[in-house]
Formats: structure tokens, sequence, C-alpha cells
């Protein structure tokens, strides 16, 4: 009984929610949801949709053709080139593509290379088609950068994908283009597929050292020599602070999408489509949105790394150039032994703060055996909570750090 | 938007585009279909900038009755806000006495009965090029013939100078052929088409493909993936022989 869920987990992070749900005076950098409601332009579509009478029937099973044609065109400008009728899906969120590529590309069995710390759902997913997630670490000291040598050992003979998150959840790092195509020169040579999960794009702090953004953030999608092993993961939750509504894209050469398409329909029969009218919405209005969220999260990261560097010794970081997370480490060995995780100081420690501080954090362990000793903090949230936090932190730290 | 403040942009800015229009008399090559209206316009944007021919086109979200105008005068939108819409409106007038290009280069969506009769009161289109009709945007018309009247109505408002081209694989857009005034070029891959498509190949970087025309065979490839591409790419050789004739006097 259960055989397949027997070694899943409820994500660390919503059982971190979970906890401190009991706790009245909490506050939460936990999740990852950004502070501000859809804009007001996306609103607009969905109602102008729902007049129409148009969202109360399934799409076809890729997606509607309009919001389809408007994702390859957003694609286009950003130097990839896909055909909106073959090789682009539209999803019920990411993880709802990265579900449906897995099953689709692998078999029972099959090993999945995932560099981490990473996003907390990979493992669950690979887990749950019967597959084997093997994690490489990423290299701290270097900026959390991917270790090509590392990963090209990893490689087996059941090897069958290399997945990663690019910007990086929970370190906020952008992976250089250097890397990316020794990563896809390994994929080819080793006949393997690449899966890109791409959610934060939209978010990149441009400090003045770089000249542009494309000159930060690269996607292999870009390069017509991968297209036949790489799927391309995005999802519209964070750049649009669309969470709730659960509609996402991926996409990769026809001959993979085709199959990617079959576990689609299986699983979902097609994205919610009034949630694929709002994606419209949020391609076609709302790109001053998604710079008004950014320059409020650059704000918001440099507000954290300030209050950060208030604990010089007892608290390193690598400051993040993407995303809304810093993944700090803390030079602290928890008191508590929580009989679900006793073995993981993260885990020990976040619930520590949750119980002394009523601060909840997401303990590092969660996104992969690196982010050990490590406690991820969401700048998505307002300012007003992040400085209540820290104040709490202040107060922690001083005490027992 | 308000219904009173978007009352009066509509008719303040089709003063205005009428206006502008009159002054400059630009050639207006107008891009309607149910699809692949952005694709064909970016094909056609590549031929004239190759020609060195100064044009303006429109962003693919600004072709209504709001957006169309704005794009010809080059003005953004306020969208839903009346604080926005002010220095808009401002500085809108200045406009007409700006320098304006030879050739606009404007999609026309088509959402709603009626939608294109609005859209050519704004502008006099010499030349017109219809993508595809398909059921998308049907919600709103009573059935196929009712949509497929929209662009019906285009092809009859080219005068008899002007240039029509016209996708040979949809039946629809095929049987408008008696309604036009103007000349008529076809494109597709139907053995039929003035300008034909042929033996198609996909690479790893893009696809291959002949065109035929009055019995000649040229080779061609393009960096992008599907069959619409190959539809656009058709409309621009159309359009690159059309400047080709017009702009060497």
């Amino acid at each position: 009984m259960f055989n397949r869920t027997k070694d899943l987990r409820l994500s660390i992070i919503k059982q971190m929610e979970l906890r401190a749900a009991q706790y009245p005076d909490v506050i939460s950098l936990a999740q990852g949801i950004p502070s501000f409601d859809t804009p007001p332009g996306i609103k607009r579509r969905v109602e102008n949709a729902l007049k129409r009478g148009v969202v109360a029937k399934y799409s076809l099973s890729p997606g509607l053709p309009e919001l389809r044609e408007l994702i390859e065109i957003s694609l286009s400008k950003d130097n990839m080139f896909y055909d909106w009728q073959t090789e682009i899906l539209v999803t019920a969120g990411s993880i709802e593509g990265i579900s449906a590529t897995i099953l689709a590309i692998t078999d029972p069995g099959d090993e999945i290379i995932v560099p981490e710390p990473t996003y907390t759902s990979y493992r669950e997913v690979i887990i749950m088609a019967g597959c084997k997630p093997v994690f490489v670490s990423l290299d701290e000291a270097k900026r959390w950068s991917l270790d090509i040598d590392k990963i090209q050992k990893a490689i087996t003979a059941r090897t069958k994908a290399i997945f990663f998150c690019n910007p990086n959840n929970p370190t906020g790092i952008i992976f250089s283009k250097n890397d990316l195509i020794r990563l896809g020169d390994i994929a080819k040579k080793n006949n393997i597929f690449l899966i890109s999960d791409e959610v934060y794009k939209d978010f990149i702090y441009n400090d003045k050292d770089y000249k542009d953004e494309k000159s930060i953030l690269f996607s292999l999608a870009e390069m017509p020599e991968y297209r036949e092993r790489m799927i391309r993961i995005f999802s519209f939750s964070k750049a649009y602070a669309m969470t709730g509504w659960r509609v996402g894209y991926l996409h990769s050469d026809e001959s993979i999408v085709r199959e990617i398409t079959k576990i689609h329909d299986s699983l979902v029969t097609c994205a919610p489509v009034i949630s694929q009218y709002a994606a419209m919405g949020a391609l076609e209005m709302a790109q001053d949105d998604v710079l008004y969220f950014k320059n409020e999260f650059h704000k918001r990261r440099d507000m954290m790394c300030a209050r950060l560097d208030r604990h010089q010794g007892k608290i390193s970081y690598v400051k993040p150039d993407s995303a809304y997370y810093v993944f700090p480490k803390f030079n602290y060995k928890s008191k508590y032994s929580d009989k679900n995780y006793p073995n993981s100081n993260s885990w020990n420690f976040a619930l520590e703060l949750l119980d002394i501080a009523q601060i909840a954090l997401v303990p590092g362990f969660a996104f992969g055996p690196s982010g050990e000793n490590h406690l991820r903090l969401s700048f998505g949230r307002s300012e007003k909570d992040i400085n209540d936090a820290f104040d709490r932190l202040d107060i922690f730290i001083s005490k027992y750090l | 938007m308000k219904p009173l403040l978007k009352f009066f942009l509509k008719h303040y800015l089709k003063f205005l585009t009428n206006f502008v229009i009159y002054i400059h008399h630009p050639v207006v090559i107008a891009i309607a279909g149910s699809t692949n209206k952005t694709f064909t316009k970016q094909a056609i944007i590549r031929i004239l900038t190759d020609h060195d021919i100064s044009f303006r086109a429109n962003p693919n979200s600004f072709n209504t009755e709001i957006g169309l105008p704005l794009a010809i005068l080059n003005l953004p939108s306020g969208y839903h806000s009346h604080r926005k819409w002010l220095p808009i409106i401002l500085k809108s007038f200045v406009r007409i006495f700006k320098k304006f290009p030879k050739y606009l280069i404007l999609e026309l969506g088509i959402s709603d009965k009626s939608d294109m009769k609005y859209l050519l009161k704004l502008i006099k289109p010499s030349i017109a090029v219809i993508t595809d009709i398909t059921q998308r945007y049907l919600d709103s018309f009573s059935g196929m013939d009712e949509l497929a009247d929209e662009y019906g109505y285009l092809i009859k408002k080219i005068n008899k100078n002007g240039l029509i081209l016209l996708n040979n694989d949809n039946n629809r857009i095929i049987s408008f052929i008696n309604d036009a005034r103007a000349q008529i070029i076809t494109f597709g891959f139907s053995p039929t088409s003035d300008y034909r498509a042929n033996k198609i190949t996909k690479y790893s970087h893009g696809q291959k493909f002949e065109v035929i025309t009055k019995g000649k065979i040229n080779e061609y490839q393009i960096p992008y993936f599907g069959r619409h591409h190959i539809y656009s790419f058709l409309a621009a050789l159309i359009i690159n022989s059309y400047v080709d004739k017009t702009e060497k006097i």
C-alpha cells in the first residue's frame, strides 16, 4: 500500500507554514509569495473574458492558440525561437510542467542529476515518477556556482537528465553562460536531457558592474544546438504576482513537447482557461508592473542584506543577483531536537526561531544536503514584515549566537 | 476605462489620426487575420529595414480603436488611469507636425462586429494582407460568415491602385477574390498560389524551403520554426517585390 507515496514528504516549506500558523504573532518570511496583488490590467482582461463567456469550456490541451502565439512572440524577444503550434505547452503552473516533463522523459529507475541547493519540490516529483534524484552540490565558495566536474562524475548509464533552477532558488544566484554551455555539452555528449526552471528570470538586480541584464542572464534555450534536449520551464506566478492562478508554460523541440503533451493531457486536460486569459493579460499589459515589482524587490534585497551585515562573524551569505531570497549560513548549533528531523540543525534552528522569536523561515536542508546550516529568508514580503522580523532576529542573535 | 473617457479618447484620437494621415499621407500596409499578424509584420519590417525605408509599426496589442491611433501617433497608452492619460493628451497635438515615416505597418485587431469598419475610418490602407481566418474571437459574432465579413470589408476597401495579399490555403479568404478591386497576389503551399512554398525541411537552426514564383524557383532558409513563419516570409517577399518596383524611382 502507498508504495508510490511512502518516500514522498509534504514540502518542508509547507510543514513550516503549518507549524507557523499555530503562533498568533508569527512573521513569515518562509513562502516564496510576492507581497503584491495581481496587476489590475490582468484582472480586467479576466473580467472581460468572463463577460464574453469564453472561460467555461476546455481549451485545446496545449493551451489557447492566442496565448501560445503571444508566448512565442515574448520568447522571440529573448532570442528563443519556438513554434507556438507544436513547441509551446501551457501548463497548470510550473510544477505541473515539471511533473509532465519528468514523467514523459524517464522510465522508472532512471536517475536525474539535481545541482543543489535547489527548489524543494524537484525531489518529490522525481521520486513520484519512480526515479532517483542524484544531488550534486553547488560550490558555495564560488558564489554557489555549478560544479561541472562533479556533475560530470555523477553521470551513470541510468542518468536521464540534469535538472536545474536558474536563477536559483534558494540562493538567488544566476549561473554563468560559460558553465551553462559546458553543462549543455555534457548533456550532448552523454545524450541526456536538460530541464531548466527559469521562473525568476524577470527579477534580476542589475548592479552597476553589469552592462545589461542579457549579459548576465542566459538560457541554453537560446542556442538551437541544444533545442532537441532542452526543456525550459516558466511560470506566471512570480513575475506577475499570480501564484494562485496556477498557470505557466514550457517549451522545447516538437519531438519532446509532443510526448510531454500526452502526460499533460492525462493529468489536467488543459491549464485553467480563466488563468490562460490572465496569462494573456500579463503578456499584453503588465510589463510595467513587473518592472515595478523588480525595483521594489531590489530595494528590499538591499535592505535585508544591510540587516544581515550587522551580524558579520555570526552569519555569512552570498548576495543574491536574482529571485527574492537570501540564503545565509548561521554559525549556530540548535538546542532543539525535533522528532521529525532530529539530525537536521537547520530544521531544529528554524523551529527554535519560531518558538522563541516567532519568525518563520525555511530550513536550508529542505533544498538539499548542501543547504544544511542555512536558512532561506524571502524578501518577497513587505518592507514592514522584513524589518519587524529582523528586529526579532537581532534580539535572538544577540542572546544566543 | 470609464465610458466617458473612452468616448472622448476615441473621437479625439480619431480626429488627430485622420489629420496626421491627411498631412503626411504614408503608405499604409494593413495586416489582418485571426493569427500570425505579428510575425507577418515583423517579416515586412525586415524588408523595409533592408531597403532603408522609414516606417512605423504598431506593438502587437495596439491594434484596436484606441491602440491603433496611439501607435500611428507614436504615443504610449494611459491604460485605465486618468492621471496617465492627461500628459499623453497634452503632448499628442504636437505629434501632428513631427517628422513622419514613409510607411505604416499596422496590425488590425478584430474582436467585435464592425471593428474593421471603424478601423478603416482611421486609416486608408493601400496594401492589405490577410494572414488567416480561424474560429478565434468568434464569440462576438453570429457565426463564421459574419466574422469573415469583417475581413471581406477590408478587401473591398482597398482601391484599384492598391495591392491585396491573400493566404491561398484558407478557403474563407479565397472566397473574397471576386470582391476585390485591387490587384491580388496569393501566397501559400497550394499549387495555385502566386508565391508558393515547397519542399520544407526543418533543421537544427530553422527551416529551409523553396519558393516558386512565375515558374522560377528560389531557395531560402529562416531561423524560425513553424509553418506560420513560412506564410509570413511569403507575404514579406511580395512586399519586397512591391518595394523594389515602387521605390526605385
